[in-house]
């Protein structure tokens, strides 16, 4: 992560965390009352995404540390639970949401870690199962070079029996943590997808087999696995490429550390589109057949996105077919076509990687949820 | 110009031989209509009741303005005629004000003349800078970047600015065509001049033309000849609307083949079906959703009744079962496999 421009929130200015912030990028920080004066700076610039993913703002998380995935009614949501530790990422992927998501978008990392701890406390004691991650609005590690935030995850999870932390990342920062004494309640997760689609639409990301060397390193070491083909970009000889991803994920990593697999089609906010044009001009993300989603996004016509979905689970399963496999916001046609079953025949999607987790993590199954 | 003081006044009422008046000289030039036959019957009748303005220049006069009424006199044999004469010393940018002015407020002007008079009033005016002042006195914008946009018109190609003028092409669409290859900007414009889409259907167009391309690999002029072989060629006996309607229907079906060819299918098995017109049944929109809809139109309980036994012949129809079960592959295959 290469840092231009450091600010810092004046209410955190006299922070332990902000004098080592400073050290780590040999810079000072600037300190701002608001967060509008960043946004200011950063929007001042001709390209506002690209000069977001090199200014840093430390600040504090004004909200939930832990929130629920939105999902949506029209499409069957994993029943995640975000772990909002900061925002927008340092990669630059042309289909990133996130390019859309914050205006202007700009990396930010939350200090108020005695927050986050309290509400880790709180859920630990639920007694439930949880499913957690950070890569929903970043990567899960990109801030690891300097922040150490997950390896402390990793530590603090390690300590508990009920819920999973999943650091999801296109980067082979997993390095670090391969030491620590997870006890298996970290899933390291990469998302994969074709070289064609590394090669011309994620800048700045780990190629496909380093990807995969890390994952191998990391299940010598005991963690668990998850691999999510997402965003699966569809066009011609997009179905061999995938198969061919799938057969070289196996010949890398046992399936037995795999806890699951998930797919997920590209689909984008319709905002995102003059975004594409404008940064990306030679991407070819959005020349696929979409239309709108029930959602409001913009989706590959369904039956393309059934076709590719089955031929991907077909490849999966032959090599891996006791792997929990699943779909990311579709709804049971897809999932019946692809999958040949629905979430609820099962349980429900979210009991579904629940049992994954306690399956491969070795959690405490509650009596109540699982029996 | 000094914005708070009036034009001088530097002119004369004399009498000048036509052939003293270099009529080829449009250096002031506004107007884009160029004929004069509306305005003869009432120059014959009544004389030049406006007079044009003139100025002198090295070896002749050259017109202000009046353009069309020089025109027209010289078209009705007129040997003198008596026009307002500036004098010689008036600056150049006063004859530019002047030229806009007789024109932008006795009538509204269209965009190619608006762009024309800023462009005008700038390379005459001092330091190539239009006093804002100026420009609303003239009725002209004075935003700088409506000013900016507005300018480049008069520089696009002449089939954009044809289109503009009739009416068929917006000043949006006018810039965007503007930004692209000539070539290509004027075919969509002479298409969009044939056809007079609404402003939605011509970007709907442009956008599957551009889209297809960037998908195919191909040049866009071959993906819009592709569609629309000629101008004028085609379905010419069509009107506008259907041939635009044809139009949009190719493209689309180019641009999205899988999404035309279900449609195109579910649309065949449904006429196997012979609902009538008593029963409509229609698909989720671009088949993403699940829920199919049944409408059932009656008036009497016996319509009820047959429309009941309609339906029980329908679930039982190979083909409503493919078009129920059928959308994962396209709706093809065998009937109800």
């Amino acid at each position: 992560m290469k840092i231009a421009e450091l600010y810092v929130d004046a209410q955190l200015a006299d922070w332990p965390q902000t004098d080592a912030a400073c050290r780590q990028f040999g810079m000072s920080a600037r300190t701002v009352q608001s967060a509008h004066e960043v946004y200011a700076a950063v929007a001042a610039s001709p390209d506002p995404i690209e000069r977001g993913k090199h200014v840093l703002y430390l600040t504090r998380n004004k909200g939930a540390f832990i929130k629920s995935c939105p999902g949506t009614r029209h499409y069957t949501c994993c029943g995640y639970k975000i772990l909002h530790i900061g925002t927008f990422c340092s990669m630059d992927c042309s289909y990133c949401i996130l390019q859309a998501y914050f205006h202007p978008p700009v990396l930010q990392y939350f200090l108020n870690h005695d927050q986050m701890e309290s509400e880790l406390e709180q859920l630990f004691a639920s007694g439930a199962i949880h499913r957690l991650g950070t890569g929903e609005f970043t990567d899960s590690l990109i801030w690891e070079p300097w922040t150490g935030l997950s390896a402390g995850l990793v530590r603090r999870f390690a300590g508990q029996d009920r819920c999973v932390l999943e650091l999801k990342t296109k980067t082979t920062f997993s390095e670090a943590l391969l030491d620590l004494p997870h006890r298996r309640r970290t899933i390291l997760s990469w998302s994969l997808n074709t070289e064609r689609v590394i090669g011309a639409e994620e800048r700045g990301t780990a190629a496909l087999d380093a990807r995969l060397r890390a994952a191998a390193r990391a299940a010598g070491r005991g963690y668990p696995l998850a691999f999510h083909f997402d965003p699966i970009v569809i066009d011609e000889g997009c179905a061999t490429e995938y198969c061919r991803a799938v057969e070289r994920l196996f010949a890398a990593v046992d399936s037995r550390h795999v806890v699951w697999i998930s797919l997920g089609a590209l689909r984008f906010m319709p905002e995102l589109k003059a975004v594409v044009q404008r940064r990306f001009e030679h991407s070819r993300i959005l020349h696929g057949e979409f239309i709108d989603g029930l959602d409001g996004k913009m989706r590959y016509f369904k039956p393309l996105r059934m076709k590719v979905y089955r031929g991907i689970v077909d490849a999966i399963r032959a090599h891996a077919p006791e792997v929990c496999v699943y779909l990311c916001m579709e709804d049971d046609e897809a999932w019946r076509h692809a999958l040949g079953f629905t979430p609820a025949e099962r349980g429900g999607l979210a009991r579904m990687l629940d049992e994954a987790a306690a399956g491969r993590c070795g959690l405490d199954r509650p009596e109540d949820a699982l029996s | 110009m000094a914005s708070e003081r009036a034009l001088p006044d530097a002119e004369a009422s004399r009498s000048i031989p036509l052939a003293e008046i270099d009529r080829r000289d449009e250096r002031f030039r506004i107007s884009t209509r160029r004929d004069s036959d509306d305005l003869k019957p009432s120059i014959r009748r009544f004389g030049l009741l406006t007079r044009p303005l003139v100025v002198p220049a090295e070896s002749a006069f050259i017109i202000v303005s009046g353009f069309r009424r020089i025109g027209a006199c010289a078209d009705l044999g007129w040997n003198q005629i008596p026009p307002r004469v500036l004098r010689a010393d008036v600056s150049a940018y006063e004859c530019a004000l002047r030229a806009v002015a007789e024109n932008s407020l006795t009538r509204p002007l269209n965009l190619i003349e608006s762009a024309r008079a800023l462009n005008l009033l700038e390379r005459k005016a001092p330091g190539g800078r239009i006093a804002e002042e100026d420009a609303a006195a003239l009725g002209l914008p004075t935003h700088a970047g409506m000013i900016s946009q507005l300018k480049r018109l008069c520089h696009l190609p002449a089939a954009i600015q044809d289109a503009v003028l009739d009416g068929a092409l917006s000043f949006a669409m006018a810039c965007d065509l503007g930004r692209m290859e000539a070539d290509l900007g004027s075919a969509f414009a002479r298409l969009f001049l044939r056809l007079k889409p609404s402003l939605n259907k011509q970007r709907e167009i442009v956008a599957l033309v551009a889209e297809i391309a960037a998908r195919e690999g191909v040049d866009p002029r071959q993906v819009l000849m592709d569609a629309c072989p000629a101008d004028g060629a085609g379905r010419p006996d069509e009107d506008g609307n259907r041939q635009t309607q044809h139009l949009r229907s190719r493209l689309r079906e180019r641009r999205f083949p899988a999404l035309a060819a279900a449609e195109k299918n579910f649309l065949r098995l449904r006429q196997r079906l012979e609902l009538g017109e008593a029963i409509q049944l229609t698909p989720p929109r671009d088949f993403e959703g699940t829920r199919f809809a049944l409408t059932l139109n009656f008036q009497t309980i016996e319509d009820v009744a047959r429309l009941r036994d309609r339906l029980d012949r329908l679930i039982g129809h190979p083909d409503f079962r493919t078009l129920i079960t059928g959308k994962a592959r396209g709706f093809e295959g065998d009937p109800g496999t």
